[in-house]
C-alpha cells in the first residue's frame, strides 16, 4: 500500500495540470461562446478554400 | 425553409406578381425584393449558402438590406480609426456591435464573410452580447470597408468606442466557471478519499495512510474553499453588514466551521473529518449559481442598444463645408445636414428645407408627420424624403431618445421585484436555520459534549437550502432553453415566474398587432376607363422613385408596367409619364381634382390623377397581422383581459380594437401616458403582461411585471424586454403562457419536495442519527431529484 504515497502526490499533480489547462482555456476565451462551434464544425465541413468558390 | 409565399431570404410575405428569384444550391427560390436578392445573391457568391441550412429561422427584419453603404467610408479616415480602434503600427483592433443577430447562423456567416476579406487578422464574434472583435491590417483594408462587408450582409454594425467594450459580465462568467472547475476538480478528488477513509472505519486502516488521506483531502479542499467558495463568504459579510442576511450566512459556517473542525481534528488526530462535505456542499451551491448567472447574462447590452437607434457619423456644416464626424462630437448649435433616410443625430430644429419624418419608433403615430423650418426633430426619428438642415439643441442623453432610455431604467428598477422578496423569505428562513442549529448545539452540548459539534454540523448541512436554491434557477434554465428551441428568448430568469401570475395583457398596436407597414387597405376608381388593379399597378410603378414609407404600401402591386420621367416632389407626392400618360400621385393638394373627392378618415389617403382629373383614391393603412384575432382569442380564454395602449391617432386605434375585440382600448398615449395606464392596472391588484415593440414602448416594458417585445422591435425596445419573439407571428405568446404557468407547477413540485425533505431530515439529523457524511448524500440526492424534475420541462411543445 505504500505505493499510494507516490501515486496520490503524482494525481495532486495532475489534476493541477489539469486545472491550469482549463484555467487556460477559459482566459483564452473558448468557453466564451459555447453555441456557434457546435454549428460551425458542420458548416466546416464541406467548406471550400476561398479561391475555389470563384467560377 | 420559407414556405414559397413567403421571401426565402427574410420571410416576409411576397407580393402579388412579384416574380423576383434566387438560385441557390441549384434551386430558385422566391424572395419578396430586390434588396433580399442583392443579399441572397452576395451570400451564395462568397460561398457561404450554408447560412440558410443552418441559421434558426428567417427573421423578418433582422438580415436586411443595408440603405447606404457610402456612410462607411468615413471610418477609413485617420482620425475616426483613432477614436475607435486601438492601434499598434499597421494593425488595428476594434470592437463593433453588430445588431440584427440572433442565431449561431448569423455568426458563422459574419465569421466566414470577414475570412474572405484580405488583411484581417482575426474575427471573433460572440452571439450572446452581439460583440465583434477585429483585427486587421491597415494597410490592405480599411475599416469602412470591414464595417460595410457587415452592412451589406444586413447587419447593422455600430463600431463601439474602446472604453465600452469589455463587459462586466465576461469576467464574471468567466471566473465562476472556473471556480465551478475547481469546486467539481475538488470535490471528486476529495470523495476519492473519503471513500478510503470511510471504509478504513469499518476494515481498519493504518494510522500513518489515515493521517496522509485526511492531509491530502486538506490540501485539495483548501483551494476550493478560499477560492470557489469565495462568493459565498463575501455575499454572508454583505449580507450581515446589510442588515439582511441571505442564504450566504448558514452555507457560509457550516462551509467554515466544518473546514476549521476538519484542520483541527487532522491536527489532534481526531474521530472524524468533514472534507467530502465541504467539498460537496460547495460544488452544489456552486452548480445552481452557475446555472442562474447563465440565465441572468442572456440579456441584451442596453448601452449599445440606445447608441444603436442613432446613426455612426452626422455630416455637420461648418460654414460652407460639410464635414462628416462622429455623432458624439456634436454639439448644441452646431448645424448638421440629414439626407432622405438618414436618422436624425440629435434634438432640435429644422433650420433649412421640407420633409417628413418618420417618428412610429418615438411616438407610435403610424402615419408620417411633415416637417418645415422651425419644427422639431428628435434624435432616432427618421428622415423621410427631403434633405434638411438641422440646427442642433440637445445632444446624448438629453434628447428624448435618451430620456426614454433613462425612463426605462427608472421603471424597471422600480418594477415589483420577485427576486427582492425571495431575498426577504430568504432571510427568515436562514435565521429559522441558524436558530434551530443554536437549539441543537446547545440542547447537545448538555447532553453530550462531545457529539454536540457533529450534530450541529449535520443540522446545517441537512437544513442547506441546496434543493431549494436549486428548485427554481434549474426549472427556469430547462423552460429558458426549450423556449428559445421555439423561438422564445427569455432574457430575464424572473418573467416566468411572474408570467405564470399574470392577469391582464397589454398590446401596443402599431407593429405589434399589426404589421407597422403600411398597406392599400381601399381603392376607390373614379373613372370606368381605369380598372382597380390597374390603378395600383401605375401607382406602383409611380412609387418606385420614392423612398417614403407610403411607398411601401405599393410595391406588392408592382407589375411589368414601368414608369418614365419620374419626380419626387417633397411632401407633395411623384409624378412620372407611364403608358404615355402623365400621372401624379401624391396628397390632395398636389393632385387636382382631388379636393372634392370623399375623404377616408381611417386610413391616409393618397391619389392618382392624370390629365387634370381624378381617376383613384387609395385608402392606406397598418393592417393587422394575421394571425392577431387568433392568438387574442386564445388569449382571452385563457382567462387573461386585454388592453390596448398605442401612441397613434384614434380612429386606427379604435378600428383594430373593434377587429380584435378589445374592450379597453386608448389612443395618443406617450410613453409616460403607458406607463401611467400600467401602473394604475397594477394598483389594482393586476399582474400586467406589455407586449410592444415601439422605442416609445421602452419605459412601459421596462415598468410591466413581465414584457414580450418581437423580434424586429426597436433595440431599446428589445433591451427593455424579458422575452424576445423572432418570426413575424405573436402565435408564440400563447405557448409562452402554456409554458410559464407549466414551469411553475414544476417549481412547486420542487419546492414542496425541498421543503418535505428538509422537515423530515432535520428532527432526525437534530436527534442525532445522520453524520455528516449522510446528510451531505441526502443533500445530494434531494438536489439531484429537484434538477431531474426540472429536466422534464425540455418535453414543452
Amino acid at each position: 500500500m505504500s505505493i499510494l504515497y507516490l501515486l496520490i502526490p503524482l494525481a495532486l499533480i495532475l489534476l493541477a495540470g489539469a486545472v491550469w489547462a482549463f484555467f487556460w482555456a477559459v482566459g483564452s476565451g473558448q468557453f466564451d461562446d459555447l453555441d456557434t462551434p457546435a454549428v460551425r464544425v458542420i458548416m466546416d465541413d464541406d467548406d471550400r478554400p476561398p479561391e475555389d468558390n470563384k467560377e | 425553409m420559407a414556405r414559397a409565399d413567403t421571401c426565402f431570404h427574410c420571410a416576409l410575405p411576397i407580393p402579388a406578381n412579384c416574380e423576383i428569384r434566387v438560385e441557390i444550391g441549384g434551386e430558385q427560390h422566391p424572395v419578396c425584393c430586390p434588396g433580399c436578392q442583392a443579399v441572397a445573391t452576395l451570400i451564395r457568391d462568397a460561398g457561404l449558402e450554408r447560412y440558410y441550412d443552418s441559421r434558426d429561422m428567417p427573421d423578418p427584419g433582422a438580415v436586411r438590406p443595408a440603405e447606404d453603404a457610402g456612410e462607411w467610408q468615413v471610418f477609413d479616415r485617420e482620425d475616426m480609426l483613432a477614436a475607435f480602434a486601438d492601434l499598434d503600427g499597421p494593425r488595428a483592433e476594434a470592437t463593433v456591435y453588430v445588431g440584427g443577430m440572433y442565431c449561431a447562423a448569423c455568426s458563422w456567416l459574419i465569421d466566414a464573410a470577414l475570412r474572405k476579406l484580405p488583411g484581417i487578422a482575426s474575427a471573433d464574434i460572440n452571439p450572446v452580447t452581439h460583440r465583434l472583435r477585429v483585427a486587421w491590417d491597415t494597410s490592405s483594408i480599411g475599416f469602412g470597408r470591414i464595417l460595410a462587408t457587415l452592412a451589406d450582409l444586413g447587419y447593422k454594425p455600430q463600431p463601439l468606442a474602446p472604453d465600452s467594450t469589455e463587459r462586466p459580465e465576461r469576467a464574471e462568467q468567466r471566473a465562476a466557471l472556473k471556480r465551478l472547475l475547481v469546486a467539481s476538480l475538488g470535490m471528486m478528488q476529495v470523495m476519492m478519499f473519503a471513500v478510503a477513509l470511510y471504509s478504513g472505519q469499518f476494515q481498519g486502516i493504518d494510522a500513518n495512510m489515515e493521517r496522509f488521506l485526511r492531509l491530502v483531502s486538506f490540501v485539495v479542499t483548501t483551494p476550493v474553499v478560499f477560492y470557489s467558495a469565495r462568493p459565498f463568504f463575501a455575499g454572508a459579510i454583505r449580507g450581515l453588514r446589510a442588515r439582511r442576511p441571505g442564504m450566504d450566512v448558514p452555507v457560509s459556517i457550516a462551509i467554515g466551521s466544518a473546514y476549521v473542525a476538519s484542520i483541527y481534528a487532522t491536527y489532534t488526530n481526531g474521530p472524524d473529518v468533514w472534507y467530502d462535505s465541504v467539498t460537496m456542499f460547495v460544488f452544489f451551491l456552486t452548480v445552481a449559481r452557475y446555472l442562474e448567472m447563465r440565465a441572468r447574462h442572456r440579456s441584451v447590452d442596453r448601452s449599445a442598444a440606445l447608441a444603436s437607434l442613432l446613426p455612426n457619423t452626422a455630416t455637420r456644416l461648418d460654414g460652407e463645408s460639410r464635414q462628416q464626424v462622429p455623432v458624439a462630437q456634436l454639439a448644441a448649435g452646431d448645424v448638421a445636414v440629414i439626407r432622405a433616410g438618414e436618422s436624425f443625430p440629435a434634438d432640435g430644429s429644422i433650420s433649412a428645407g421640407r420633409t417628413s419624418v418618420d417618428e412610429s419608433m418615438l411616438t407610435g403615430e403610424s402615419r408620417p408627420q411633415p416637417k418645415s423650418i422651425g419644427d422639431p426633430v428628435m434624435a432616432g426619428s427618421v428622415n423621410i424624403d427631403g434633405i434638411v438642415e438641422m440646427r442642433v439643441d440637445v445632444t446624448g442623453t438629453d434628447t428624448t431618445l435618451g430620456t426614454i432610455g433613462r425612463l426605462s431604467e427608472r421603471a424597471r428598477y422600480a418594477r415589483p421585484a420577485f427576486v427582492q422578496l425571495a431575498d426577504r423569505i430568504a432571510s427568515y428562513i436562514v435565521v429559522g436555520i441558524l436558530a434551530i442549529a443554536a437549539a441543537v448545539a446547545v440542547g447537545w452540548y448538555l447532553v453530550d459534549p462531545g457529539r454536540a459539534f457533529v450534530i450541529t454540523l449535520s443540522v446545517l448541512v441537512v437544513t442547506c437550502p441546496c434543493a431549494l436554491a436549486l428548485a427554481t434557477p434549474t426549472a427556469f434554465a430547462a423552460a429558458g432553453s426549450r423556449l428559445s428551441d421555439l423561438h422564445l428568448l427569455v432574457t430575464n430568469g424572473n418573467a416566468i415566474e411572474t408570467l405564470s401570475r399574470a392577469t391582464h395583457i397589454v398590446f401596443d398596436k402599431t407593429g405589434t398587432l399589426t404589421r407597422g407597414m403600411p398597406e392599400v387597405v381601399q381603392t376607390v376608381a373614379h373613372s370606368p376607363d381605369f380598372a382597380e388593379d390597374e390603378c395600383l399597378q401605375i401607382a406602383a410603378a409611380l412609387e418606385v422613385a420614392s423612398t417614403h414609407p407610403i411607398a411601401r404600401a405599393f410595391t406588392h402591386h408592382q407589375s411589368a408596367r414601368t414608369a418614365t420621367g419620374l419626380e419626387v416632389r417633397v411632401g407633395a407626392g411623384v409624378e412620372g409619364i407611364v403608358d404615355g400618360r402623365h400621372w401624379r400621385l401624391g396628397n390632395a393638394d398636389f393632385v387636382p381634382g382631388a379636393d372634392a373627392a370623399p375623404q377616408d378618415d381611417d386610413g391616409t389617403n393618397v391619389f392618382l390623377g392624370t390629365e387634370g382629373r381624378l381617376v383613384a383614391t387609395f385608402t392606406i393603412a397598418d393592417t393587422l397581422r394575421g394571425d392577431s384575432a387568433k392568438t387574442l382569442k386564445e388569449i382571452e380564454k385563457m382567462g387573461y383581459s386585454v388592453s390596448l395602449v398605442s401612441g397613434d391617432g384614434e380612429a386606427p386605434v379604435a378600428r383594430a380594437a373593434a377587429a380584435l375585440g378589445i374592450g379597453d382600448a386608448r389612443s395618443r398615449c406617450g410613453p409616460d401616458d403607458k406607463l401611467q395606464r400600467i401602473s394604475a392596472l397594477q394598483q389594482q391588484g393586476e399582474v400586467v403582461v406589455m407586449v410592444g415593440d415601439g422605442i416609445n414602448d421602452a419605459p412601459v416594458l421596462a415598468g410591466a411585471d413581465v414584457s414580450i417585445a418581437p423580434s424586429h422591435a426597436a433595440s431599446l425596445a428589445q433591451s427593455s424586454a424579458d422575452v424576445l419573439m423572432l418570426g413575424d407571428s405573436l402565435g408564440p405568446i400563447v405557448t409562452l403562457l402554456h409554458a410559464a404557468r407549466r414551469t411553475m407547477r414544476i417549481v412547486r413540485q420542487n419546492l414542496a419536495w425541498a421543503i418535505v425533505y428538509n422537515l423530515s431530515a432535520v428532527p432526525l439529523a437534530a436527534a442525532g442519527f445522520v453524520p455528516p457524511w449522510l446528510a451531505a448524500i441526502g443533500m445530494s440526492a434531494s438536489s439531484l431529484v429537484v434538477v431531474l424534475n426540472a429536466l422534464r420541462l425540455s418535453r414543452i411543445r
